[in-house]
């Protein structure tokens, strides 16, 4: 894995240098772990290509940047194709703003200040904490972060109302942050 | 707006969760753009909850999706110059267009070659034209010479169609040609796609590939079959 991350570290340096042959191995050893990534977000396989397309060409772009990321090749990539997907299913499904409710009401300047989560964690230790968390919280996280599914989405998947499904997916997120930073501080 | 560090962070979550959508999502992000706390946690959301995604069984997408890539990355893409324009839309008579710049930009340029590859700058400007001639003759003519680098030289590179890029050798960074001798059996261009430049030390690359910028480069368009 280690090894897998340093190839891919090498992969990107070359990129950044407009190396094509490099972004061509780099494509090769990721499109389809990404691929699958997309697909499941926006569900059908013309907007997931575009996604990756679109992601891709980022990528390219972008290769330079990734020296002041924090966090692993793979993962550097895969928030950008989730992204690019995620903006690709705004655009394509028709859905209410249910989350300006959400961001309205978290405006309160005498809140007390949010304890500072370390930056690099592993996966093995988001997947422990999400086993920690209720299995109604799980549940929804898991399919609001796989799926790509919205609030309104979810409530409608799960047959609950949509204040529940958006309390579990704050409390469980708080949890998860909860459990993240003891584990690094552990 | 400004944000509570509570809900910096509640929003950082929902934002890398995929929850936050619509006009909130995309005021998010501008807020992300703006304010570096707000990008700062919005990254470390993302990075503790991205490898989820590492439990997918992979697809593996249609290679349209790769030619698509490649043909958006390209360096011919026309962009400024209107004869760029006119050169991307010929692609059917590409390398004679090749060779029609080529015998524009050097009139005293002698036997036809079997191809050339015009190298260009990321902006698109042509730079150094690479063509092969009959029997052994690797010529590499420049178009327009970079601020020389103290210590520092131009080293020419072969892109095969898989595998790392191979070096041809230091070639002049002035005005005038480079010849290299190299004939179509030497390994070196073996499957060769394409050519490219990147700055090196003057005694070459230390580690057989390339590790300063590519200033240069350039797809090979055939002119007569090999």
């Amino acid at each position: 894995m280690a090894e897998d991350s340093a190839r891919l570290e090498a992969l990107l340096a070359r990129t950044a240098l407009g190396d094509r042959a490099a972004f061509a191995e780099l494509y090769r050893a990721t499109a389809s772990k990404l691929f699958a990534v997309s697909l499941r977000i926006v569900r059908e396989r013309p907007l997931a290509e575009e996604a990756l397309q679109d992601s891709f060409v980022n990528i390219w772009r972008r290769s330079s940047d990734y020296a002041a990321a924090r966090s692993a090749p793979l993962t550097w990539m895969t928030a950008i194709v989730r992204n690019r997907s995620l903006d690709i299913v705004r655009r394509t499904r028709e859905q209410p703003d249910v989350d300006d409710e959400l961001s309205a009401n978290l405006v309160d300047e005498t809140a007390a200040p949010a304890r500072q989560a370390a930056a690099r964690r592993d996966a093995h230790t988001i997947r422990q904490c999400l086993e920690e968390l209720d299995p109604d919280q799980r549940q929804t996280i898991a399919l609001a972060f796989f799926h790509g599914l919205t609030h309104t989405e979810l409530a409608s998947h799960l047959r609950k109302p949509l204040g529940t499904v958006k309390t579990h997916v704050r409390r469980g997120l708080a949890k998860l942050r909860d459990c993240l930073m003891g584990k690094v501080e552990a | 707006m400004k944000l509570s560090p509570e809900g910096r962070e509640a929003l950082a979550a929902e934002y890398a969760l995929g929850t936050l959508r619509g006009r909130a999502r995309a005021r998010f992000q501008s807020m992300m753009a703006a304010d570096r706390a707000v990008g700062d946690a919005a990254a470390r959301w993302e990075a503790a909850l991205t490898p989820l995604a590492g439990r997918l069984a992979p697809i593996e997408p249609p290679s349209r999706v790769w030619r698509a890539i490649e043909a958006r990355i390209s360096p011919a893409r026309p962009q400024a110059s209107s004869y760029w324009r006119a050169l991307a839309m010929v692609s059917g008579g590409f390398a004679t267009v090749l060779l029609a710049f080529m015998l524009w930009t050097f009139p005293g340029a002698s036997s036809e070659p079997d191809f050339v590859a015009v190298l260009m700058a990321p902006d698109s400007a042509p730079r150094m034209v690479v063509s092969m001639h009959e029997p052994d003759m690797l010529k590499v003519r420049m178009v327009k010479p970079w601020k020389p680098k103290e210590g520092m030289g131009l080293e020419l590179w072969v892109m095969p169609k898989q595998g790392k890029p191979r070096s041809l050798g230091m070639v002049k960074n002035g005005m005038g040609e480079t010849v290299i001798h190299v004939t179509h059996a030497d390994p070196r261009v073996r499957d060769a796609v394409a050519f490219a430049v990147s700055l090196e030390p003057m005694a070459g690359s230390p580690t057989g590939e390339p590790t300063g910028p590519v200033l240069c480069s350039g797809v090979i368009a055939p002119v007569r079959p090999a």
